[in-house]
């Protein structure tokens, strides 16, 4: 690691010992953007990386609400405003148990650098809070929502911070907080709040984005090694909405998706989930609250594998749309085994630093693609939910499509030149955070201290 | 000189009074209200409803001090303008000047001119101007660092994306618009699109820096076919060599015209074989050298020292992209010797009044800046509209647009001319389609 970049790293342990996400995705980012520190002084000079690392802004809040019961609770909301350079603050809201300032801060961190790359002019920001909303009536979490967003409501924006769903966060949270913001401002500013229902201001495509998305960043790798999707088979992992969109792409573009998961096990679908049938029937299962794949393997007559996950089905792509950490080491020796020549990341994070480690060691065996580039579909998307809003106009579904499908382009486009640049050859991740970096530093230093 | 109505002479009188010691305020009042002479003869309203007494009035002048602190711990204290002269067709929009000579009067007069220059791109946008009486050369980064914050911290009060979007001009580059912008964000805590000159990794446009060149040629082209000539087989004399006179050489080579001359403060060169631009951009916009340079490299080129010169080579148009008053009465003369019959100009007021007047009595085609170069502020605000829609367009879509934006200002400058029969002087064409926008808008908005 650069000596700079050490230094930086060095005073965040010591100032945030007990963040160990965010340390972590801070210092694999660091090794990453190495290479570019070493090329100038300027970035130190200007003590560029304490600015990139750490947020401009955070908000800690106390959310308290009442139960169907009459009981009184009290939860800690955050927003982290990680970074403006480039666009107003942008990033989803997680409401979930594990959330901590540490937890928040860094997925703003990570969502800085993603935004970067869409091309569309956002910055970087998370927020949340350790509320559950599992087993929660609609009451209580319209009532937890609103008394959120009255916290919440003074620090962001249209122009100064949107936020979005995250986990714990879908359409219905989005509805009741976007009706508390509006009651409170006064106004109908729609690009307040991203992944709104399509009746008051959501976007076509914005739930099949993130893995549209995906699939489009494959076909580029793809296309770069001569070959296309049809005829491939994709392993891939979950069933909700990520996985929907990956199923239904690949469908489209001759390709076919060969196993789903669930916390109980997986599905192995050797004709492919490429029906319109079997489409609809994912999102009942998703509808239905189970949370389990079996009943795929009861409707459709294929093989169920209890408590197993699905890297182990022989494949010539594996896409990993669950969640994060999800895929580990003994797995990555699994693909490599199995000769799978693809690893595309779909879900946030969800290999750990060994496998993703191994992966990026073998790079004449297997062609692997980051979240952070591969991923970025869903937060593109609400980019443009904010471009039609501010246009006040709605576009058709093969429009938004067709942009989604340039904006991966370029994605692809700017991370291969990055790494290629940079003697990196071919490797998309490190090439993804290089091109990043440069573009939120060149904003950093052209607007001063 | 004096006006055919009578109410423009007193008006005029009571300029001159109200605003002493404001020359160049003065001399840009007259030359419109000259053009408008016969439009407020022929809609005696604009007078009556007081529209031409307020078009003389900034709506609003801000002035303040801009202390600051340079390098060695010293103190200075400069001032700070901003002329919000007309929001009668949109937010205010103009640039600003960081140079020793600016003062009240100087920022009037510019933004006064912008109003009907903004105007005639068709675009929502009014006209204002500002600046500051600092120099940045000879500064350190962190001075004009700290000099823009300071200047921001006073004028954020007064700026906005739907109340005045400033702009770069003399002295206010990218450097100077980023450090700007940062102290914007963080006073109003909001990403917006309240300046335009962005660097393109924070909202800036693509074609920004083609911008003012390939508008004139665009411009130009029109004036031409409309003559029923074009810049094919051509040759073209430009001046300068900045961004206006680089692409403006540029897409004249692409229309089939042939520069042979370039020029900067000290010099010019003269190619018969048609400028190498590539060249010229290399030691202009990489190598930062003189122009001198090009001859080392095209010994079959001529460098002639100082500039006054350039306009004695024979050309058939003349795109003078330099400085203001470069071309002058005898400069002009040797052009019409010469057989030139277009001059279309690039920079702010580059010919004097005296040559403006030789090439209309010897009857050239002449294009004047507030049209001409009306390309550079069009893409600003095609800017904000990027920056309202929160998308980028490409550079093809941004160039097609400002193509259409120039043909629309050709046409609205030559029917204006035509209208009040004056058929072919875009000058007075070019003053009176922008004002007609402008004052009919303040009709319908009455005593505001």
């Amino acid at each position: 690691m650069n000596e700079y970049a050490s230094r930086v790293l060095a005073n965040l342990q010591a100032l945030y010992p007990n963040e160990p996400e965010y340390l972590q995705s801070v210092g694999a980012w660091l090794d990453m953007v190495s290479p570019v520190l070493s090329r100038s002084t300027a970035y130190e000079k200007m003590d560029l990386l304490s600015r990139m690392v750490e947020p401009e802004r955070i908000f800690a809040f106390l959310v308290p609400w009442t139960d169907d019961q009459g009981q009184a609770h009290t939860n800690h909301g955050y927003r982290v405003q990680f970074n403006s350079a480039i666009g107003p603050y942008k990033g989803g809201l997680r409401f979930q148990p594990s959330v901590n300032a540490g937890v928040v801060k860094f997925l703003g961190f990570e969502q800085t650098y993603k935004n970067a790359l869409t091309g569309l002019p956002i910055g970087g920001a998370a927020g949340g809070a350790d509320f559950d909303p599992r087993g929660k009536s609609n009451r209580e979490v319209m009532r937890f929502c609103q008394s959120f967003m009255m916290a919440l409501y003074r620090y962001i924006g249209a122009d100064t911070d949107i936020p979005a769903g995250d986990i714990g966060v879908g359409a219905r949270e989005i509805g009741y907080l976007y009706g508390e913001y509006k009651r409170l401002t006064g106004r109908s500013e729609s690009s307040a709040l991203t992944g709104k229902g399509l009746t008051y201001g959501g976007s076509k495509i914005r739930l099949e984005a993130a893995g549209f998305g995906a699939v489009y960043f494959l076909a580029r790798m793809l296309e770069h090694a001569g070959e296309t999707l049809e005829g491939k088979r994709i392993a891939a992992s979950g069933f909700g909405n990520m996985t929907w969109g990956v199923c239904r792409k690949a469908a489209k573009l001759g390709a076919k998706v060969v196993t789903l998961s669930g916390p109980d096990g997986y599905v192995y679908d050797p004709d492919g989930v490429t029906t319109q049938e079997k489409f609809d029937f994912m999102a009942e299962m998703r509808a239905s609250g189970y949370d389990r794949v079996e009943d795929y393997a009861e409707r459709f007559g294929v093989e169920f594998y209890p408590g197993k996950k699905p890297w182990e089905v022989p494949a010539d792509i594996a896409m990993p749309c669950a969640t994060q950490n999800e895929f580990d080491i003994d797995d990555a020796v699994l693909l490599l085994a199995n000769d799978v020549r693809y690893y595309v990341e779909a879900a946030n994070m969800p290999a750990t630093a060994q496998a993703l480690k191994l992966l990026r060691l073998t790079p004449g065996k297997i062609r692997t693609a980051g979240a952070k580039a591969a991923g970025s579909g869903g937060v593109a998307v609400s980019a443009l939910e904010m471009v039609q809003n501010s246009l006040r106009y709605s576009w058709s579904r093969a429009e938004v499509d067709r942009r989604l499908q340039e904006i991966m382009s370029g994605i692809y486009d700017a991370s291969a030149a990055a790494a290629e640049h940079y003697g990196l050859g071919y490797d998309l991740i490190a090439g993804n955070d290089i091109a990043a970096f440069e573009k939120i530093s060149a904003a950093m230093l052209a607007q001063g201290l | 000189m004096s006006f055919q109505n009578p109410y423009l002479d007193g008006l005029m009188e009571r300029v001159v009074r109200r605003n002493p010691a404001e020359p160049e305020f003065h001399q840009a009042v007259r030359e419109v209200l000259q053009s408008l002479d016969p439009v407020v003869t022929a809609k005696p309203v604009y007078i009556t409803e007081g529209v031409m007494e307020c078009l003389v009035e900034p709506e609003r002048i801000i002035k303040f001090r801009v202390p600051w602190e340079d390098d060695k711990g010293q103190i200075h204290v400069n001032r700070g303008f901003r002329v919000q002269f007309s929001s009668a067709i949109g937010p205010y929009k103009g640039g600003l000047r960081f140079h020793p000579s600016v003062y009240e009067g100087i920022i009037k007069f510019l933004g006064f001119e912008q109003i009907f220059k903004n105007s005639l791109t068709g675009l929502p946008i009014g006209g204002g101007k500002g600046g500051s009486d600092f120099d940045p050369k000879g500064k350190s980064d962190a001075e004009v660092m700290r000099f823009c914050q300071s200047f921001m911290s006073e004028l954020f009060k007064y700026i906005g994306p739907d109340t005045d979007v400033p702009a770069g001009d003399i002295g206010v580059g990218g450097r100077e618009i980023g450090f700007l912008f940062g102290q914007y964000k963080r006073l109003a805590n909001e990403f917006t699109g309240v300046l335009t000159g962005k660097g393109l990794s924070y909202g800036g446009s693509l074609a920004r820096t083609e911008a003012t060149g390939y508008g004139l040629c665009y411009f130009a082209d029109n004036m031409l076919q409309a003559a029923g000539k074009s810049f094919d087989g051509r040759t073209v004399a430009v001046s300068g060599s900045g961004n206006v006179a680089i692409y403006a050489c540029e897409k004249a080579s692409q229309l089939g015209g042939k520069v042979v001359t370039m020029s900067d403060s000290n010099g010019y060169i003269v190619d018969k074989n048609g400028i190498d631009l590539p060249l010229v951009k290399q030691l202009k916009e990489v190598e930062r050298k003189r122009i001198r340079e090009y001859v080392k490299s095209h010994p079959e080129a001529e460098y002639h020292e100082g500039c006054s010169g350039i306009w004695q080579t024979p050309c058939d148009i003349a795109l003078p992209c330099a400085t203001q008053n470069e071309l002058d009465g005898a400069s002009a003369q040797a052009l019409i010797r010469n057989g030139c019959f277009a001059v279309a100009e690039g920079a702010n007021m580059p010919c004097t009044p005296e040559a403006i007047d030789a090439f209309q009595a010897a009857g050239l085609l002449f294009a004047p800046a507030k049209a001409s170069n009306a390309g550079g502020v069009a893409t600003s605000a095609l800017e904000m509209s990027q920056n309202s829609m929160r998308f980028s367009w490409t550079f093809e879509e941004v160039d097609e647009k400002l193509k259409g934006i120039m043909a629309d200002i050709y046409r609205h400058a030559s029917e204006a001319a035509e209208q009040y029969g004056m058929a072919g002087n875009l000058v007075a064409g070019a003053n009176i389609a922008g004002f007609v926008k402008v004052a009919d808008s303040m009709l319908a908005y009455g005593l505001v």
